[in-house]
């Protein structure tokens, strides 16, 4: 069998029924006699150890079925009590680290320690006590590998062997054969076959079914070779499942485009003009359609993510002998899988965050997810003492990132916004869980890494509210084309809140700085050509100006020429140019023009850190 | 009850052997068919338990017959015949989902214990 190949879609399955049984658990503990619970819990141990045993991954095979063992015993109680909860938990946690070995291509870490133990059962209708020794796991369906030589006088012997293999297959799951069946078809006359295989039958069971064929001259059952055959070091691809339903929906589509080239090629073959351009308008309609449903293949939901956090909100609020409820909304809301995943940690710890320094002794945590125009909106909130605005002052005092000059002054917003700074902590004594390791610091930048922004509220006595807006998707944004100096560049349409044209006679000025008024707001008037170092032009009337929020404040940006909305398809820059700042990415127009993405947010940093320096 | 089967063959004096073989060992032949259209009529009328199927045959051979046979009915055991020449043509029918194969000449034992296995599995 091709290992490389299977091992990412075993990885997959495997880490989906983990995902299923984490969440499963947790509703568990809330309704320990839900019988339907405790079946799928069982079957998704029991898909774990069927792949793992056939992937030969043997760890992770018996501990998987020491958990169907285990949830077997509960299937026929009709219960799960809490400390089997706990203990299920822990085994799915280690079967996640067995499968992250299993991905990095280490062998697979010892488990022994935790296959000794077994969860000590209070429930009253809890099992004899003969099962406080660790169940011996010799059971466990490994691959078992059938020698069979045929007799010298069979006639068609591969056919014979290919018969035999199906035979074979049919009793049990066959890892591989030598010879393949490919092999058998082309082999002059092969007498031998070599199987491994996992079933359920012992050797005899086995052996009793082969007799039957006459043509066979001895069975064999040769002990497998221990430990896992030396595997080709392959990066496996990373893949995706795809439904069968969007495939096929794919594949219509770009039969229609078939359809469509033909109707165009016909169209100019005749220069029949209005044929071509009812072709170029099914092209257009087409393309569309085509690209929406590609995206969707990436898409996915937030629903594993919320299991996830559903079980750190468990676990946590029980080590800290906490009260803590969680209310996941929007689960279903679909976004990129690279911002999924890339968000997992970030959303993990601000959930930690929130019991660990927000939440007294009880609470609910709201995760809320939303779609707002191009953007998704993600929500941590809490009921707890919030962020203590005083606190924050002193320590970014302390750690120098306030001049005492400016602790007056010095915007809530922009306060709380260094929380993120790295390093940044409020707790003096660091609790196990938050306050080391990954701080706010990481998750904005994880954040705006998928070219997100992350605001903190905490208005006073109300908890705490960390937002996320994200983009829907990575690879395509709707963008706005502005011109400056002759190039066009492109803002992100997520960070655009209007295009507006003012006359010179509505600019105003406070002090040094030009302002405008917006809105009944005054807005810092901020030329473009000014940021990226381009010298000034003679004024224009009227004036462009993009009406965008940059470090959480509104500005008005001054460009030469607002050019107009647009989809675009949104390369990385690769090296060495994704080390110019100011630029999040590049895009190629239709005319072969490149378009730099402009990321305001990082050169205005920037330009701050320079001028405090 | 008696096991019922379907004799496909082009060849009337290999149907009448398999026949007789059949009846011998208490089987009933439902049908026969000396070709495959006549073979997938006759297995829609019958439904046997078995179809003994030759892979050569003029018009429709004893592949592309067995393969609709067994879209239609998935649990359709067909054992093919053939001769032994045709090595690779009977790989081609175990992989399209021939249960097994008898090769000509018949010996009358090999037929039946080829036969008798496959109804028992």
């Amino acid at each position: 069998m091709d290992s490389a190949k299977f091992r990412e879609m075993f990885l997959t399955e495997a880490t989906e029924h983990v995902e299923q049984m984490i969440a499963m658990l947790v509703q568990l503990d809330a309704d320990p006699e839900d019988r339907d619970g405790i079946d799928a819990l069982f079957r998704n141990a029991h898909s774990i150890k069927g792949m793992a045993a056939t992937m030969e991954h043997n760890t992770t095979a018996k501990l998987a079925h020491r958990l169907e063992d285990r949830l077997d015993k509960c299937r026929k109680r009709g219960n799960i009590d809490g400390n089997e909860i706990d203990w299920l938990l822990e085994a799915t946690d280690l079967i996640e680290l067995l499968l992250n070995d299993i991905r990095n291509e280490r062998p697979e870490r010892d488990v022994a320690d935790f296959m000794a133990t077994t969860p000590v059962t209070t429930s009253a209708m809890a099992e004899p006590t003969t099962n406080s020794v660790a169940t011996p796991t010799s059971d466990v369906s490994l691959p078992r590998v059938i020698k069979l030589q045929l007799k010298s006088d069979v006639v068609a012997p591969g056919a014979r062997l290919l018969v035999l293999l199906k035979h074979l297959s049919a009793i049990g799951t066959v890892v591989d054969s030598t010879p393949t069946p490919a092999e058998l078809l082309e082999l002059e006359s092969p007498h031998q076959l070599s199987v491994r295989i996992v079933s359920d039958l012992d050797p005899e069971q086995l052996r009793q079914g082969l007799q039957k064929y006459q043509e066979i001259e001895t069975i064999t059952f040769p002990a497998s070779a221990t430990g896992p055959k030396p595997q080709q070091r392959k990066t496996p691809a990373k893949t995706v499942r795809v439904s069968t339903e969007l495939l096929d929906h794919l594949i219509s589509l770009t039969g229609e485009l078939i359809t469509n080239r033909y109707r165009l090629q016909g169209g100019v073959d005749k220069s029949n003009w209005q044929e071509i351009d009812a072709g170029v308008g099914q092209l257009a309609r087409l393309v569309k359609n085509l690209h929406h449903h590609v995206l969707q293949v990436r898409m996915v939901s937030l629903e594993a993510l919320a299991g996830r956090l559903t079980r750190t909100v468990h676990d946590l609020s029980r080590s800290n002998g906490k009260t803590v409820s969680l209310q996941v909304e929007g689960a279903t809301i679909e976004l990129d899988r690279t911002i999924v995943e890339a968000l997992t940690d970030p959303l993990v710890h601000m959930v930690r965050n929130a019991i660990d320094h927000g939440i007294d002794v009880s609470g609910t945590i709201c995760i809320k997810a939303w779609r707002e125009k191009d953007q998704i909106h993600i929500q941590v909130s809490d009921d707890g003492n919030g962020i203590d605005i005083e606190k924050v002052k002193e320590q970014a005092l302390k750690q120098g990132l306030l001049a005492p000059s400016q602790v007056k002054t010095a915007r809530r917003y922009d306060l709380l916004q260094m929380i993120c700074q790295p390093g940044f902590s409020t707790r003096d004594s660091v609790s196990e869980t938050s306050g080391r390791g990954v701080g706010m610091d990481v998750v904005k930048t994880a954040v705006e890494q998928v070219g997100g922004i992350l605001t903190i509220e905490s208005p006073p006595d109300k908890g705490a509210r960390i937002t996320l807006k994200l983009p829907i998707s990575l690879a395509i944004v709707r963008v706005l084309m502005v011109e400056c100096d002759g190039a066009k560049m492109a803002l992100p349409i997520t960070r655009v809140a209007q295009t507006v044209e003012i006359s010179p006679d509505e600019v105003q000025s406070s002090g040094k700085q030009l302002m405008i008024e917006h809105q009944k707001e005054l807005l810092p008037m901020l030329s473009l050509r000014k940021i990226l170092n381009i010298p000034k032009r003679a004024q224009h009337d009227p004036i462009p100006i993009v009406i965008t929020e940059v470090l959480g404040r509104k500005i008005a940006l001054v460009v030469d020429r607002l050019v107009g909305q647009q989809e675009v398809f949104v390369q990385r820059l690769p090296e060495p140019f994704d080390q110019v700042r100011g630029s999040s990415g590049a895009t190629i127009l239709g005319d072969g023009e490149i378009v730099f993405l402009l990321d305001l947010q990082s050169l205005f940093e920037h330009r701050k850190r320079c001028a405090a320096e | 009850m008696s096991k019922r089967v379907l004799i496909v063959d082009d060849a009337l004096f290999m149907r009448t052997m398999l026949r007789d073989i059949f009846e011998a060992a208490g089987w009933e032949v439902v049908a026969e068919a000396e070709d495959g259209k006549q073979a997938i009529i006759g297995y829609q009328e019958h439904q046997p338990d078995l179809v003994t199927m030759d892979i050569v045959m003029p018009e429709m051979g004893g592949i592309p017959t067995l393969k609709i046979i067994i879209n239609a009915d998935p649990l359709a055991r067909v054992v093919v015949c053939s001769a032994v020449g045709h090595r690779n043509l009977i790989m081609d029918a175990i992989s399209a989902g021939a249960k097994d194969f008898i090769v000509k000449p018949f010996q009358p034992k090999q037929v039946l214990d080829v036969v008798e296995r496959v109804i028992s599995e």
